[in-house]
């Protein structure tokens, strides 16, 4: 057996609380990691597989510590490791791809500047050596240009090429060990699978091991050698990652299988797992499995007994190594998706409700003193929207798609063309035109954290179209219909009391789909609302959309860069690139035979 | 917010810094505005034949006269009660009229931006491109002494101050989704306004009116020091100071009192400004959960 790199033995992480009582975050972590291999450890927000990688750095946050069990680091103790010690290995044998390579890089030193600087620590003493191996470098990621591009700064760059110089510096030291914490998910779908493909590359070249970081089951299983499944801080299965992705035993990992909207797969209901992942201040009150709530499959025993990760016959192939922390696993491959027959009430001959022509937005940019420049973000688009139907917009970033939405709902003001809102010209710009408006059209934002008034109560949030047109109702009348708003997203109503601090993400982000159904509108715009959210999350907002269809009858105009998702939800989808709409149709005619060469490269960047 | 505080409204209370700061304008107001049953005489009681009589607990005092009496015979703790009177009022008006006039600004020019934007930050910066002191001393000229002379100049000098500041503050909340949410719902500019960004801008609001009568304090102390403020007849912190100095060989404490008297306002006022920031600033207040 060759000897490994990276040990974990039952790792726990525990946090003090406030009133001095312990909470245990991570709990029985254990894996081996040989050289050259890689590890995954998936699971969604809150799993706690970032809190792994800081404890690997002992970077972890304040009140908190490692309190039980060993990590190794070859032969060297990491847990008891002083603190000059771990810096010397930190960034020379260990070495960090962060998630968002933008803040990872300091905005007013040049690229170059900031490669040199961290050669400088590895060891590299002269600066002409350091000049060239910052070349090779960049140019072993496959960057265009290096040597130009050591003289710019991070804000010129895109996304994809700044995580490309990060891992370009992460492999400088040549380093044993490389943790990659979710490199991926701030970035576009056709960049992700080349930077993925790129870490793999790097890996083989220089012979690292590498933990993967990531809440994406399926990427993680294209990628690793073997993955380790976390909830809510326990190892919940082990496994080589293909059997694993094929036949998952534990049932949190099968409701992940099932819940990821595919582009392949045949055509099927997502998963919907109820309930969110618990918080850590709840975990005291959950003495027996900690997924027990959500289960599915959940018995008498799993409410009072922890059940511990261990060795379990792997139904396909053979894998030694097989874990899971399960007293049922031989149930796990019964848990299907109920089929809840969502039927539309979109039928071809629906009369017209959004049209759009000829839309254009230019904005200026000053180049210099005197040359102006007209960036176009929207760039003639025209289509339209039928009553009752679902279409997608879909792109990669700066494709205009946001901007496009916001011209619709009348954000932004366009800089040519028609838009027509049931069958009324949407440029009215009087007052009464406006509140007109907002029956017809109601807009879902991106990002709960800022389209929620951090001083308003849910309750106040979602009846917010109420203040404007009634202003008079009464109190009682309002709560009632906040609590109708409530129940119709399903949320319990006294969450209505709460702030949005005090909400999760996908509760926020039933509040703001809540809000814009109050004033029961014709035409709901969405843009990007389920990016940001975990996957079981996501599955519950899609499923909460399609009942919303079936029950309240609108449509929908869902922005996102996510093709599976759009290929569950919408009847048809717009392709954009540079603000232009380059190929449209139904969603199976454009997803199954894609005809434009975009669309095709879209596809096989989001597939495999 | 409104008819229900709920308690992470009112977390600010725990702030050692708020408590304190409040505990001292606190006191100041009391004395301000009971000052009149408070007096042991009349502040402006003249008797020659008691003059300079140093404070009750050192040699020679006199226990009718707790803090001693000035070069006149006039009772120091009485005028110091009347005193916190005019500094008070200056306090309150001039930092009231301040605001009013910044934050309406600021809101207007961060809310609509553009043009409005452009001629009210001009009109700031060529604002505040006079020396703050030149241009008070020029409006006191011209306004002529006074109290209310008094308010006016802090009033139209200090304005500048709070529309700068919150103008940036509007800004930042302008650019938040449910602004624009706000809009679609259906709201209009003043209601935009008054329900969505006003209780943002609040906290930093109420913070710089706190620090803003402090420094009303301190300026209404220069212009009686240098008689632009009260007649004779009233008392005021600065007009003591002025007055003390003729005896300052013989009575220093008649210098040291009223000083005292300003520098525990002006600590209280600032502390209370610094407490809020620091507990109402959703910023501030999420880096200390993290």
């Amino acid at each position: 057996m060759t000897p490994s790199i990276l040990s974990a033995e039952n790792l726990t992480v525990e946090s003090r609380l406030a009133d001095g009582r312990r909470l245990s975050v991570l709990s029985g972590i254990g894996f081996a990691l040989e050289a050259g291999k890689v590890l995954g450890l998936v699971g969604e927000s809150g799993a706690g597989k970032s809190m792994v990688g800081r404890a690997i750095a002992q970077l972890l946050p304040p009140g908190f510590g490692v309190t039980g069990g060993s990590l190794t680091f070859g032969n060297r103790d990491l847990v008891h490791m002083g603190a000059d010690a771990r810096r010397e290995l930190l960034g020379r044998e260990i070495a960090f791809i962060p998630q968002e390579p933008l803040s990872a890089l300091n905005p007013v030193m040049t690229i170059g500047a900031q490669f040199g600087e961290h050669l400088a620590r590895i060891g590299t003493r002269s600066k002409t050596r350091r000049q060239g191996e910052a070349l090779a470098l960049l140019e072993a990621v496959h960057l265009p240009r290096a040597s130009e591009l050591l003289n710019q700064y991070p804000h010129e760059l895109s996304g994809g090429m700044c995580q490309r110089v990060l891992i370009a510096m992460a492999f400088a030291s040549r380093p044993k060990l490389v943790i990659a914490d979710e490199p991926t998910t701030a970035l576009d779908a056709t960049i992700q699978a080349r930077i993925i493909a790129l870490m793999g590359e790097m890996r083989e070249a220089y012979g690292a091991a590498l933990i993967f970081i990531t809440h994406d089951l399926r990427l993680a299983a294209k990628f690793c050698d073997e993955i380790l499944v976390l909830y809510a801080g326990r190892a919940v299965e082990k496994g080589k990652a293909r059997e694993l992705l094929s036949a998952p035993l534990h049932p949190y990992t099968r409701c992940l299988q099932l819940a990821a909207p595919s582009l392949s797969a045949p055509e099927r209901d997502l998963f919907t797992l109820s309930g969110e992942m618990p918080g850590l201040a709840r975990l005291a009150d959950l003495p027996g499995c900690r997924f027990a709530p959500r289960c599915p499959n959940v018995g008498e025993i799993c409410r009072t007994q922890e059940p511990r990760l261990t060795p379990v016959t792997a139904p396909l192939g053979d894998d030694p190594g097989r874990k899971a922390a399960c007293f049922r696993t031989e149930m796990t491959p019964g848990i299907e998706t109920r089929s809840h027959a969502a039927s539309s009430r979109y039928e071809r001959s629906s009369p017209l409700l959004l049209l759009v022509e000829g839309l254009e937005k230019r904005y200026r940019s000053r180049r210099g003193l005197f040359a102006n420049t007209e960036l176009a973000a929207v760039d003639g688009v025209s289509f339209t929207v039928a009553e009752n139907e679902f279409v997608g917009v879909v792109g990669e970033s700066g494709s205009g798609k946001s901007t496009l939405a916001k011209l619709v709902i009348g954000l932004e003001t366009p800089s040519a063309g028609r838009i027509e809102l049931g069958g009324r010209d949407a440029f009215d710009r009087s007052e009464a035109a406006r509140r007109r408006r907002v029956e017809v059209a109601q807009m879902v934002f991106q990002d709960p954290q800022s389209a929620l008034n951090p001083r308003r109560r849910a309750a106040s949030i979602v009846t917010q179209v109420l203040e404007a047109a009634a202003p008079r109702l009464s109190a009682s009348a309002r709560q009632r219909r906040a609590e109708e708003l409530l129940a119709e997203v399903g949320l319990p109503a006294e969450l209505g009391a709460r702030y949005p601090s005090q909400l999760s993400g996908g509760q926020k982000q039933r509040v703001n789909i809540a809000r814009a159904l109050c004033a029961t509108p014709k035409l709901l715009i969405a843009d990007e609302i389920v990016s940001g959210l975990d996957v079981s999350v996501q599955a519950q907002l899609i499923a909460l959309l399609r009942r919303l269809r079936h029950e309240l009858s609108f449509a929908l105009l869902f922005i996102s860069h996510d093709l599976a998702v759009v290929r569950k939800l919408c009847e048809r989808v717009l392709v954009m690139r540079h603000g232009k709409i380059v190929d449209q149709g139904l969603t199976e005619v454009v997803f199954g035979a894609p005809q434009h060469p975009y669309t095709r490269e879209l596809l096989a960047a989001s597939s495999e | 917010m409104g008819k229900r505080l709920a308690r992470q409204d009112l977390a600010f209370l725990r702030s050692g810094r708020v408590i304190a700061g409040a505990i001292l304008v606190g006191t100041v107001m009391i004395c301000a505005l009971f000052a009149p049953l408070l007096v042991p005489h009349d502040p402006q009681e003249q008797n020659l034949i008691t003059t300079l009589v140093p404070p009750a607990w050192s040699a020679g005092g006199d226990p009718e006269f707790l803090l001693g009496t000035d070069s006149l015979g006039r009772d120091v703790l009485s005028r110091l009660l009347y005193g916190a009177r005019v500094a008070m009022t200056v306090a309150i008006l001039a930092s009231l009229g301040a605001m009013l006039i910044g934050a309406t600004l600021a809101h207007i020019a961060g809310y609509f931006g553009g043009k409005v934007d452009w001629v009210i930050g001009r009109a700031v910066d060529v604002w505040m491109s006079f020396p703050p002191v030149v241009l008070s001393l020029v409006l006191m000229t011209g306004l002529g002494a006074g109290i209310s002379s008094v308010i006016l100049a802090i009033v139209l000098v200090d304005w500048t101050r709070f529309c700068r500041v919150l103008r940036a503050e509007v800004l930042v909340t302008r650019r938040q989704d449910y602004v624009a949410a706000a809009r679609l719902v259906g709201f209009g500019h003043w209601r935009t306004l008054t329900r969505e960004i006003l209780p943002a801008t609040m906290p930093l609001l109420i913070t710089l009116f706190s620090i803003e009568m402090g420094i009303a304090v301190i300026v209404e102390a220069i212009l009686s020091f240098v008689g632009m403020s009260v007649g004779a007849n009233q008392s005021a912190w600065g007009q003591m100071i002025a007055d003390a100095r003729q005896t300052i060989y013989e009575s220093g404490w008649n210098l040291v009192l009223p000083m005292l008297a300003i520098f525990v306002t002006v600590l209280g006022f600032n502390l209370l400004g610094d407490g809020l920031r620091r507990s109402l600033d959703p910023r501030l207040m999420q880096a200390r959960e993290l």
